[in-house]
């Protein structure tokens, strides 16, 4: 190609770039620097709104909270996750393929309809209740919701999608002949898992798991209506600090201090596995 | 052997205990909502005490519901059009282009579907509100297609880079001018590619609930906010009606896709 043709065809390439980063320019970024302005000048100019948010035992609760719940969340979707992964590995295509529907379908439905039929569910007239009571086991309705169960109940419900597919990705991807040749070399069950199968998952084990804490701590619907007053997560709190109190200064510091803890597991997930782990995740 | 079922021994039936049980977990309460949308209960008791199509009328009755939908149908098409339009235009640069920065850019176009969304919707609430766009038909559209790009650029830029650019050159070689190669030889060879980037835009918008919390007016509501709100008062059976027709119609958009799947040349 002639010199002068490369630049002419990136030129022209570029403008075809351009609406997409005007969108995401004008729409995206210049509001999201405005609002982390807004938590230094507002209602004055100074750092007192995360003195303020950092002071306040209230809003640390909030914080605490945060990061219970999304270890906690994590940890259930772990669990729960690596042997439905495991599963739709090795079980035969059409009972893989039944699993993979299942998941996606849970995945794919609306998240208000999930919600809300946890809400159903686990009041204390719900279905639940009502069937431990029928069935003599309790002599009152157990609490499940507007506190911390029913919130890990019904996100572990909505990320589980967001760990199994990144744990099956990853077991899918393992050559079972080195899982064979352990055998061969002598080694038992219990030591292929430990040895080999675990430390082979390792970098999907951590996208997974990364993927659904980061997912969790910026949950705001379901915590919302599946959560008591006393549980309230973050990004409840920044939308009730901007929408119904008007404090624009300390809504936006607690919008940076998310952001910024984000943003800070993403390049761990970036430093450790590169982009490819990151976009696995969805 | 741990990854060949007939040798798992014992973890067999561990594994399978566990995963029927997560089924169960994923599917029963979709099941329990549809199955009380039909249920004569106000109350939502469950197994219901008789049948009824009333929450279903009530659903109708309401022209508030209504407009909701097509609110939301509105935006979610417009949406899926103009982010399968841009982001047809960024991929071909961000794939065919060789500028610096493509990779930071491409990075940039994904970040608001990885970033927690109640950043963005208060961030864009805060200059909506000045710019009076709340509540507006534009204001939604403009909002909604900054979450939904992301989806269109990596099924399209998917598509594109498993397309041989070399059959673009070729028509270029034969006489054909670049834009008429593109839409006349690449454009028809993507085609499903195209297609996933307008599902999934169109259902980024159509299942957005955060951003349009804070977008909502009286006056222009999407059916998520509808939703939303009418959760935040009580657990009518009618939101089970209507929750039950979304199921239905996210079961028939996963069908299409699944069929889209099989038509895929490999």
């Amino acid at each position: 190609m002639r010199p002068g043709a490369a630049a002419r065809r990136n030129a022209r390439e570029f403008v075809g770039v351009a609406p997409a980063l005007a969108l995401v320019a004008l729409v995206f970024v210049l509001p999201v620097a405005a609002l982390l302005l807004r938590s230094v000048l507002e209602p004055q100019p100074g750092l007192q709104n995360y003195a303020e948010i950092f002071a306040s035992a209230t809003y640390l609760r909030v914080f605490e909270n945060t990061f219970l719940v999304a270890a906690l969340v994590t940890l259930v979707t772990l669990s729960l996750g690596f042997p439905v992964a495991w599963l739709m590995t090795i079980a035969s295509p059409t009972w893989s393929g039944l699993l993979f529907a299942i998941v996606v379908l849970s995945m794919w439905t609306n998240l208000l309809t999930r919600t809300y039929a946890w809400m159903v569910l686990l009041q204390n007239t719900g279905v639940i209740n009502r069937a431990l009571l029928g069935l003599g086991l309790i002599s009152q309705p157990l609490p499940l919701i507007n506190n911390l169960t029913g919130v890990v109940i019904g996100m572990t419900y909505i990320l589980l999608p967001f760990m199994i597919l990144p744990l099956h990705a990853a077991m899918r991807d393992l050559d079972p002949a080195i899982l064979r040749a352990a055998a061969l070399c002598g080694a038992t069950r219990g030591q292929a898992f430990r040895l080999i199968f675990l430390p082979l998952l390792a970098s999907g084990i951590a996208a997974g798991a990364l993927m659904v804490f980061v997912m969790a701590l910026g949950y705001y619907i379901t915590p919302a209506l599946l959560g008591g007053a006393a549980n309230m997560m973050l990004a409840e709190l920044i939308a009730q600090l901007i929408q119904s109190l008007l404090n624009w200064g300390l809504g936006a510091a607690a919008a940076f201090a998310l952001l910024v803890v984000t943003l800070a597991l993403y390049a761990v997930q970036f430093r450790a596995f590169g982009f490819g782990a990151m976009r696995e995740g969805r | 052997m741990l990854l060949d079922y007939s040798r798992l021994g014992w973890l067999r039936y561990a594994l399978t205990g566990v995963a029927a049980l997560v089924c169960a977990y994923l599917l029963a309460p979709i099941a329990v909502i549809v199955a009380l949308s039909f249920g004569s209960s106000q109350w939502l008791k469950f197994p219901p005490p008789g049948w009824t199509l009333k929450w279903y009328r009530a659903l109708l009755a309401d022209p508030d519901w209504l407009t909701a939908f097509l609110t939301s149908l509105e935006i979610a098409v417009i949406v899926a059009v103009l982010s399968t339009g841009i982001g047809l235009m960024a991929s071909f640069g961000l794939t065919r282009g060789s500028f610096r920065g493509r990779e930071a850019l491409r990075a940039l176009f994904l970040t608001p579907m990885v970033l927690p969304v109640v950043i963005f919707a208060v961030a864009l609430y805060g200059v909506f509100l000045r710019l009076h766009l709340n509540g507006t038909l534009v204001g939604f559209v403009l909002a909604h297609l900054v979450v939904a790009l992301p989806f269109a650029i990596i099924a399209i830029g998917n598509a594109l880079e498993r397309f041989d650019v070399a059959i673009e050159d070729a028509a270029v070689l034969c006489g054909a001018s670049r834009t008429q190669a593109r839409l006349r030889v690449t454009l028809p060879a993507i085609r499903l590619g195209l297609f996933a980037a307008a599902l999934f835009s169109f259902l980024a918008s159509w299942d957005e609930v955060v951003v349009a919390i804070f977008m909502a007016s009286p006056d222009l509501q999407t059916l998520p906010v509808k939703i939303f709100t009418s959760l935040r008062q009580d657990l009518s059976p009618v939101i089970a009606a209507v929750s039950s027709c979304l199921v239905v119609l996210t079961a028939l958009l996963m069908g299409a896709a699944a069929l889209l799947r099989r038509g895929r040349p490999t």
